[in-house]
């Protein structure tokens, strides 16, 4: 009786001891892992549901989803190379921009009357809706040129010493300019700049790389090289002859005025030193009378 | 009796200097860039150089005559003169705001800014009318 009392008494007390022990080792849980314990989600989840406030986590999720594409969408839209006409336009103006001190556009002149007596001559030739800028330069380093313009407006070019000293009238001017809107229309000057890299890049996306520098220099070097040495080759000088013809056939008075400012041309460009370069960017006014003369009939 | 209180107050403040000018309201600035101009000349100096898209209060004061082509407007701290053709009531559509990364890349310096200004002051513009 006395041993089965020790035995007993022996089990309880390693009982008590390994409980000890157990409890001894177990870490003591901190206020947050109890309050988690309390919050556990799982547990609640069918409270959740029942009360759809699951469900409108998960549309919070869908709608941050959804903004971060929009977002990175309209980031996406900032690293765009423009399109080719936007690009010719603003490359057109920073041409000029970046040649104002050899150009001298900013200088101080009187007001020529050029808007209207060009606005009103293209009228009168039946062209509506047609935009132009006119930038008058007082160098003699450039006589003309015709750039494209925002929305198929041009911007012309013009030369004061060089209608000063071939004595130009308003309306010589005004026919002058009308040249140079052949020219643009027939996209001469535009196939003349045009680069292989502009065609490949612009209107592409660029995020996530650098934009090519030389792609900007690549055009303003071909705007130098058409302005200043390429120019117009006969054959495109003899079309926009024919359509100067053409045009101006209807009105006579213009087309005297067109071909007596050739001649005038003709004259001055064969006696004036400084403009030498002038025929071989525009071929040439003396071929240019020659095809505007009518044709000699053999009898 | 208010209304005389309320008249009397509102003469007052008429003739302080600072109320006889009157925001007319509030423009977005056309060009790639321009200027703010000492006077309604487009000769005149440059106040300020602004770019495309830039808001600019058109204000009215009986003592600046304006001519009919110009607006006297307050652009931050500077009151002087824009042309109307290049004030919109909407909010244009900028090559800068279109290409924003390719634009930055160019790096323009201030004299360039300054030049690009000046280049719609020294245009001649025009535009043939509608059929």
């Amino acid at each position: 009786m006395t041993s089965t009392y020790k035995v007993k008494l022996a089990f309880v007390s390693l009982c008590i001891c390994c409980y000890g022990i157990s409890y001894a080792q177990e870490p003591a849980k901190i206020q947050e892992e109890k309050e988690l314990e309390v919050v556990n989600f799982k547990s609640i989840k069918k409270v959740l549901e029942q009360d759809g406030l699951s469900e409108s986590a998960m549309k919070k999720k869908e709608a941050v989803k959804v903004l971060k594409k929009e977002q990175a969408a309209v980031d996406d839209k900032k690293y765009f190379y423009p399109s080719e006409e936007d690009l010719l336009n603003f490359v057109s103006e920073y041409w000029l921009v970046k040649n104002a001190q050899l150009l001298k556009w900013d200088f101080a002149k009187p007001d020529y009357g050029l808007d209207k007596s060009y606005r009103t001559m293209l009228e009168k030739l039946g062209f509506y809706q047609k935009k132009f800028k006119i930038l008058l330069i007082d160098s003699p380093q450039i006589v003309r040129a015709a750039l494209p313009g925002e929305s198929g407006e041009i911007i012309y070019v013009l030369s004061v010493p060089f209608i000063r000293s071939v004595d130009m009238t308003k309306l010589e001017i005004s026919l002058f300019l009308l040249e140079d809107f052949f020219r643009h229309e027939s996209g001469y000057f535009k196939k003349a700049v045009v680069t292989e890299k502009m065609t490949k890049l612009a209107g592409t996306n660029f995020h996530g790389a650098k934009v090519d520098q030389t792609m900007m220099e690549e055009i303003l070097n071909k705007y130098d090289q058409q302005i200043n040495k390429k120019g117009y080759t006969f054959q495109q000088q003899f079309e926009v002859t024919k359509k100067m013809d053409s045009y101006l056939k209807s009105s006579p008075e213009l087309w005297n005025s067109y071909f007596q400012l050739l001649g005038k041309l003709d004259r001055f460009l064969k006696t004036n030193q400084q403009y030498k370069d002038y025929v071989k960017l525009y071929p040439s006014p003396e071929m240019q009378v020659k095809w505007m003369s009518p044709e000699e009939k053999v009898l | 009796m208010h209304w005389i209180f309320i008249l009397l107050m509102s003469l007052a403040h008429a003739e302080t200097p600072s109320t006889d000018e009157k925001v007319v309201g509030l423009f977005y600035f056309k060009p790639m860039f321009g200027h703010v101009h000492q006077s309604s000349e487009l000769k005149s100096a440059s106040l300020t150089t602004i770019q495309c898209s830039f808001p600019v209060k058109v204000i009215e004061s009986s003592k600046v005559s304006v001519g009919p082509e110009w607006s006297y407007v307050q652009v931050a701290d500077h009151k002087g003169f824009i042309l109307k053709s290049y004030l919109s009531e909407k909010r244009p559509e900028c090559f800068q705001g279109k290409y924003p990364k390719f634009f930055d890349s160019l790096n323009l310096d201030l004299s360039e800014l300054y030049y690009w200004g000046r280049l719609y002051d020294q245009y001649v513009q025009g535009e043939t009318r509608v059929r």
